[in-house]
């Protein structure tokens, strides 16, 4: 049976929007062909996750089935109460799939791994968002199809942006008059061919091109510097791996978007320029933004205001300096058990602290150091190099470089 | 003022675009003459595009290129480099090297597909380097950067249902360089059953030629290393006149100068970054147990054979030693080299190629060898000794007797003594 990957190749683009064309023209028509979305969206799950990925389709339809009784739960016995021990309960049992996949490579149970597909960090982001939304009381109500076009919706699936879906669902329930909709469109092209830009020019020249050369050259001065490996090969792979991640899946997130636009729904962007950042406050609300959002709205503030409650920490700057480092920790650990990522997160989190304790001394001393051009240039170079060291920490080719 | 947009507005331009895309891939192009310095360019490039494409190779060969088929040999261009020599003393034929690091037999076998008409009734060089013969022979990274899809869709459109077809589809199959469930690879799988292909499939095959022949017509001459700079640098170097003794004794002194930092006569830069420190250390006795013996790449070797059988081609195989000094460290065994040389030659004379090189006694002769295993200053002038009169001079018409016997796991496993 075939199997397509996620914005592969042309091919899957062609086939995407070509299957996607009955539903484009509805909408120009102002009309939303539901079943007929709900049945494209059906059959893309099964070529994505079919075939030689059957297991990883398995693995989907457990996950969807268990996330849907713990939403489904949960929204009923909040209508009549809401005790924190549930709310906890909850979360904790939508997130053990997400935490045994990423414990499995560590772990010496390695059956935990068939927990496993494409996407299944997000599609947990997305409901662990729904319950915090549910606990709130900003969702009353979610009924199940609308859950599942919300966590299940294509484009969107395997690798966000994660939307939230409140803002999902008013865009999914009101049709756009043409004008809009034509926007839409328009805005959707537009992302498109950025993103053929970004993923299959820029991301082929710095990944597939110049990536394992510099890579090859790194490894041949491997001794160099003391035994420690630092050459100018090494700094060069830095650039380049970070121009790739960023080319890569900013291209992705590219596509998302603009598929997204093609059905009607604004998915939020990923990107804004990050590397024009001019610190790493700013770098954070520009890179990856639908994660850093969420990890903002439901790691950061949760904690925040658990502790503030609580009274654990009396200094407001400490409380926001130990969430720092929980948030940026927690996202670590997301993206695998490994040093690298580990060290990666506590990087931008004593990056950010160390920032905030700049940004107060300047506010403190407004005459210290003038705005202009130049220090403004400045600051961007240094948060650009900051950022560019610590994507080679998160590449994992000091791993290779120095343990392997 | 507020502009309405129009969808003609919108999804218009993308109309216009696809269709020019497709126009320009589809409509045939006439064939451009490349200018003889992008030849020359090409033909020591060793770019991965030259080799896979179609237009630049074809194009070259109609205009007194000669190929040069071989590995990562090729890419030792110093001054006594074949196509050095062939520039610098005006000869009659150029040389256009295919080939790089990790281009075996089968590689080899359909990278020429489209060039078959090239090859028929013309002479060509093919450099033979035991160390192919590997327990696994031909590795399926390598091949998947040199896999051409112009040359496979080629050879798909006139494969038969004989053992060698039937043969070389299975190899690639095994390659996995073409997804098992696209029309191309169905195509292979019927090929490597004896089916023949349904008129979808040729129909299918014959417009994305089409495509490719496009693709390759308008991007062949794009990124291609340009080291014709080295090529001059080289080429200053030579005396005016060709004279054997002075070039030899000029090859063995600039030998002498580029490998003063080691013990084996390897060159001081490659010895520099590669081997130096710890890495020497650690290949000390290292290669003992290596064996080209037995090896599935006989039987791809096989595939070439019968391809320069059936275009008609007569071929001079070189066979290069290894650095004997190197061996030595290495202990590399001398019994086992020997044993795979006799059974490279006997593949190719039993057959009827009978214009073979056996350089594999000359690994101790000094200079001979750039560095461990790769030809360099004195081997390369060896090779002009026998290269240039091979080419120049009108040879007999070859007589192949093809045996699918070679084709046998039998034989792939068998130890010639």
């Amino acid at each position: 049976m075939i199997n397509l990957q996620p914005y592969a190749n042309p091919v899957y683009f062609v086939l995407l929007i070509a299957t996607l064309m009955p539903a484009m023209i509805g909408l120009y028509f102002g009309k939303r062909f539901k079943a007929y979305e709900a049945a494209w969206t059906f059959v893309f799950l099964v070529v994505t996750f079919g075939g030689e990925k059957w297991h990883q389709g398995v693995a989907l339809i457990g996950y969807v089935l268990f996330q849907l009784l713990l939403v489904y739960g949960y929204q009923r016995y909040r209508q009549h109460r809401n005790q924190t021990s549930i709310f906890v309960t909850m979360v904790s049992l939508s997130i053990v799939p997400l935490v045994a996949v990423k414990l499995a490579p560590v772990l010496p149970i390695s059956q935990l791994s068939f927990f496993g597909f494409l996407g299944i960090s997000y599609l947990t982001f997305k409901t662990v968002q729904v319950l915090m939304e549910l606990r709130d009381g900003t969702i009353k109500t979610i009924r199940s199809r609308d859950y599942l076009r919300f966590l299940l919706f294509f484009p969107t699936v395997s690798s966000g942006p994660i939307d939230r879906f409140r803002r999902f669902q008013t865009d999914e329930q009101q049709v756009p008059d043409r004008e809009t909709y034509l926007g839409l469109v328009e805005t959707g092209i537009h992302h498109l061919f950025k993103g053929f830009v970004y993923k299959y020019m820029l991301g082929y020249l710095f990944g597939t091109l110049l990536l394992p050369q510099v890579a090859h050259a790194a490894m041949l001065c491997r001794h160099a510097f003391f035994g420690t490996g630092l050459s100018v090969p090494l700094i060069l792979y830095m650039y380049v791996y970070s121009m790739y991640l960023f080319f890569d899946f900013a291209g992705y997130s590219l596509f998302a978007v603009g598929i997204s636009h093609f059905m009607g729904i604004k998915t939020p962007e990923n990107f804004r320029s990050p590397f024009a950042a001019h610190n790493i406050k700013e770098f954070w609300n520009r890179w990856h933004m639908s994660l850093s959002f969420w990890f903002r709205d439901f790691v950061f503030m949760r904690f925040t205001f658990y502790v503030m409650k609580k009274r654990l920490i009396k200094n407001r700057i400490r409380i926001s300096q130990v969430a720092y480092l929980v948030n940026f920790l927690v996202m670590g650990f997301w993206h695998g058990v490994t040093w690298y990522y580990i060290t990666y997160g506590l990087f931008h989190a004593v990056a950010i602290i160390l920032n905030d304790y700049w940004l107060r001394f300047k506010k403190a001393h407004p005459n210290f150091i003038s705005h202009n051009a130049v220090t403004e240039s400045i600051s961007i170079f240094i948060t650009f190099n900051t950022v560019c060291f610590s994507f080679l920490i998160f590449s994992g080719f000091l791993n290779t470089l120095w343990f392997k | 003022m507020k502009q309405h947009r129009t969808l003609w507005g919108t999804v218009g331009p993308v109309i216009v675009a696809i269709a020019a895309i497709l126009l320009l891939l589809i409509l045939p192009h006439k064939h451009t003459a490349y200018r003889s310095v992008e030849l020359q360019k090409a033909s020591i490039s060793l770019s991965t595009n030259v080799f896979k494409g179609e237009s630049m190779k074809t194009h070259a060969l109609d205009h007194g290129y000669v190929p040069f088929f071989g590995s990562s040999e090729l890419a030792r261009l110093d001054l006594m480099h074949p196509s050095v020599l062939a520039e610098k003393y005006h000869r009659s034929y150029k040389p256009f090297l295919l080939g790089k690091a990790g281009t075996q037999s089968l590689t080899h076998y359909f990278a020429m597909q489209d060039m078959t008409k090239q090859l028929r009734n013309k002479k060509a060089v093919f450099i033979i380097s035991p160390q192919w013969f590997t327990k696994v022979g031909q590795l399926k990274a390598a091949f998947s950067i040199y896999y051409s899809p112009l040359a496979t869709a080629q050879w798909l459109l006139k494969a038969h249902n004989n053992f060698v077809d039937r043969y070389a589809a299975k190899r690639l199959l095994t390659m996995q360089a073409v997804p098992a469930t696209s029309i191309m690879g169905q195509a292979i799988e019927a090929v490597a059953h004896g089916h023949h292909l349904t008129h979808a499939q040729r129909v299918y095959l014959q417009l994305r030629l089409r495509t490719l022949h496009s693709e390759d017509k308008l991007f062949a001459g794009l990124g291609i290393q340009n080291k014709l700079s080295r090529l001059k640098k080289d080429k200053k170097k030579l005396p005016k006149r060709y004279a054997f003794n002075r070039l030899d004794h000029l090859a063995g002194r600039i030998g002498r100068r580029s490998t003063t930092s080691n013990p084996f006569q390897i060159d001081n830069y490659l010895y520099r970054s590669r081997l130096k420190g710890k890495r020497i250390k650690a290949m000390k006795n290292k290669q003992v147990k290596l064996d080209y013996r037995r090896s599935p790449e006989y039987a791809d070797f096989e595939l070439i054979l019968n391809q320069f059988a059936q275009s008609h081609t007569n071929v001079l195989f070189i066979m290069p030693p290894i650095n004997a000094k190197w061996a030595k460290y290495t202990g590399l065994s001398m019994r086992m080299l020997k044993q795979t040389n006799r059974k490279i030659k006997q593949q190719l004379t039993r057959q009827g190629f009978n214009n073979v090189l056996d350089l594999t006694q000359a690994g101790n002769v000094n200079y001979f060898m750039q560095d461990t295993i790769h030809l360099g200053w004195r081997g390369w002038l060896a090779i002009d000794q026998v290269v240039r009169p091979f080419i120049e001079r009108q040879q007999k018409s070859p007589h192949y007797h093809m045996k699918q016997m070679y084709f046998s796991k039998k034989w792939q496993q068998k130890i010639v003594k």
